[in-house]
């Protein structure tokens, strides 16, 4: 595959590489997230971040030098090899509640796609998904794999709140909200389980490379099941 | 060690240090101190690590009171504090007995003090920071905001000698308010107009703000294309800009990625001043390049670590 990168600052402190030709989110994603693990443990490093196509370097610049910096940089993304991603690492299962108070953006969605309730459902949850990110909010997953049909923007303003475990789209992917926050995804349904426990062992439920299949689960479903999560 | 309980919680008073860093990739925000530099001087006053953690009250402080003797400061917003009902003033060290009432006003200019205790507040640690993180629910105590009767916990960190930090290093609180900037890595999304505007006109801030950002309203800065950007990282001092043309300046709490192109990042060394607006200020960005940003940097740096040694900027 031919892919390009380039290079922009990012803050004084900052470097952001951006990646182009890659065939699809998931490809990008994990590459970004492959060239920030090789960087994180660089000195000096003290972030090294994948988006879904690019990631962002912070340097503390007492003990990194700026150029030096981008220097490191660049020989990171060209010495990460651009295969495929690998094997699927864990796979999990969310169930989703679609529609009614749990999706609040589900009817606007069906009308503006031209789509009855059972088919937006379908299409969602057929899919086997990546995960090509963590980012946003601690156990949030940035989730490739949407059938493109799904592609929609954004909301214009973003909530103020949408609650935890709610399942959104935006951009040609797929997230769960993994805890109550602003956030401008349509969202079309809640799942009961939670993505992210800070007192727990593994506080972090989702990894990138793991996939996930979304099954549909009826109201009496989600009140059950959220309660013994709690 | 309980060393005071909480009477009147304030309006969201949390407990902060310099935050956790190194675990955006997992999603996990900094937090930390919304004005790092206040954190820094408060805790320099009673002798503690620059970066122990403290108090952080926000518009209406709380009033506590001590179960035993305490040596306590205060910096950032003017809360007309009292201790047993005398007035005590910010940058100063005051001694508390036991028993003793400190009670805290509202600020009526800038949004968050800072009070800082010998030995420092404890708090519960998540990687490796007890910064208070209200959407996960993490750090501080029980991850929330402090309630009536909650006890004030001490750490116990060894103290050195007092710093008096120069009244020049001060944050200047005022309701306007210029940030330096430098150009975000979308800048070249925003059309000549839109980009001119951003470094011209005055934004005010909105009533939706908190620890993660606030939201700017001002002349429209949106760019073409933006519904269709993939997500990317954005950190504290990210300026990002939905669609609706109404930025927001992230702090603290900055989500680790976001979706709208970004337009602008606050430099290190004015970031501080951005914990202490309030809604209804104004704030104007003026554009420095790369370069001169790096040079303020280092300058402020070298500056602040000559008094508290180990201190970092950003």
């Amino acid at each position: 595959m031919k892919t390009a990168f380039s290079i922009a600052a990012f803050g004084e402190r900052g470097w952001l590489a951006r990646f182009e030709g890659f065939p699809d989110d998931v490809a990008s994603g994990l590459f970004a997230n492959a060239v920030a693990d090789r960087l994180r443990a660089g000195e000096g490093v003290t972030d090294a971040v994948a988006g879904v196509d690019s990631v962002a370097l912070r340097f503390d610049p007492a003990r990194l030098d700026a150029d030096d910096a981008r220097a490191m940089f660049e020989e990171a993304v060209k010495k990460t090899p651009r295969r495929r991603p690998a094997a699927v690492t864990k796979t999990i299962e969310i169930p989703v509640c679609y529609g009614g108070v749990y999706g609040s953006d589900f009817d606007s969605l069906c009308a503006h796609l031209n789509l009855d309730a059972d088919e937006l459902i379908g299409l969602h949850a057929q899919p086997r998904y990546r995960v090509i990110t963590l980012g946003f909010a601690p156990g949030f997953a940035y989730l490739g794999g949407l059938d493109p049909r799904l592609d929609v923007p954004r909301l214009e303003t973003p909530r103020a709140q949408v609650e935890a475990g709610s399942v959104g789209i935006a951009g040609a992917m797929a997230g769960v909200y993994s805890l109550a926050s602003p956030g401008g995804w349509r969202i079309i349904g809640r799942t009961p389980i939670s993505l992210f426990d800070a007192g727990a062992k593994s506080p972090f439920v989702l990894e990138p490379g793991a996939e996930i299949r979304f099954s549909p689960i009826p109201e009496s479903e989600f009140q059950k099941r959220r309660k013994e999560t709690r | 060690m309980t060393i005071a309980r909480i009477v009147k919680p304030g309006l969201q008073t949390t407990v902060q240090d310099a935050g956790r860093e190194g675990f955006r990739h997992l999603g996990v925000p900094r937090s930390g101190a919304a004005d790092r530099m206040s954190l820094a001087l408060a805790n320099a006053l009673v002798g503690n690590p620059w970066n122990a953690a403290a108090l952080e009250c926000t518009l209406k402080g709380p009033t506590l009171t001590f179960e035993r003797p305490c040596v306590f400061a205060l910096s950032g917003a003017d809360m007309r504090a009292s201790l047993k009902g005398k007035a005590v003033s910010n940058y100063a060290r005051h001694e508390a007995k036991a028993g003793d009432e400190l009670a805290l006003g509202s600020a009526a200019v800038g949004a968050r003090t800072y009070v800082a205790f010998a030995g420092g507040v404890a708090g519960d640690e998540f990687l490796g920071s007890i910064s208070t993180y209200l959407p996960a629910r993490l750090g501080g105590v029980r991850g929330r905001a402090l309630r009536v009767k909650d006890a004030l916990e001490i750490a116990g960190l060894e103290t050195t000698a007092p710093v008096d930090m120069p009244a020049s290093l001060r944050p200047v609180l005022a309701h306007d308010w210029v940030l330096r900037a430098v150009r975000g890595p979308d800048f070249e999304w925003f059309g000549g107009g839109a980009a001119r505007a951003f470094f011209s006109a005055p934004f005010a801030a909105d009533k939706r703000g908190d620890r993660m950002g606030l939201r700017l309203v001002g002349p429209p800065v949106a760019a073409d294309g933006a519904a269709s950007m993939k997500s990317g990282p954005v950190f504290p001092g990210t300026l990002q800009a939905p669609s609706d043309g109404a930025p927001f300046l992230l702090l603290a709490d900055a989500q680790t990625a976001g979706g709208y192109p970004r337009i602008a990042q606050v430099i290190d060394a004015d970031l501080h001043l951005a914990g202490q607006i309030r809604p209804g200020d104004r704030i104007w960005f003026r554009e420095i390049s790369t370069a001169e940003a790096r040079d303020v940097a280092a300058k402020k740096q070298a500056l602040i670590a000559s008094f508290i040694p180990g201190f970092r900027l950003g």
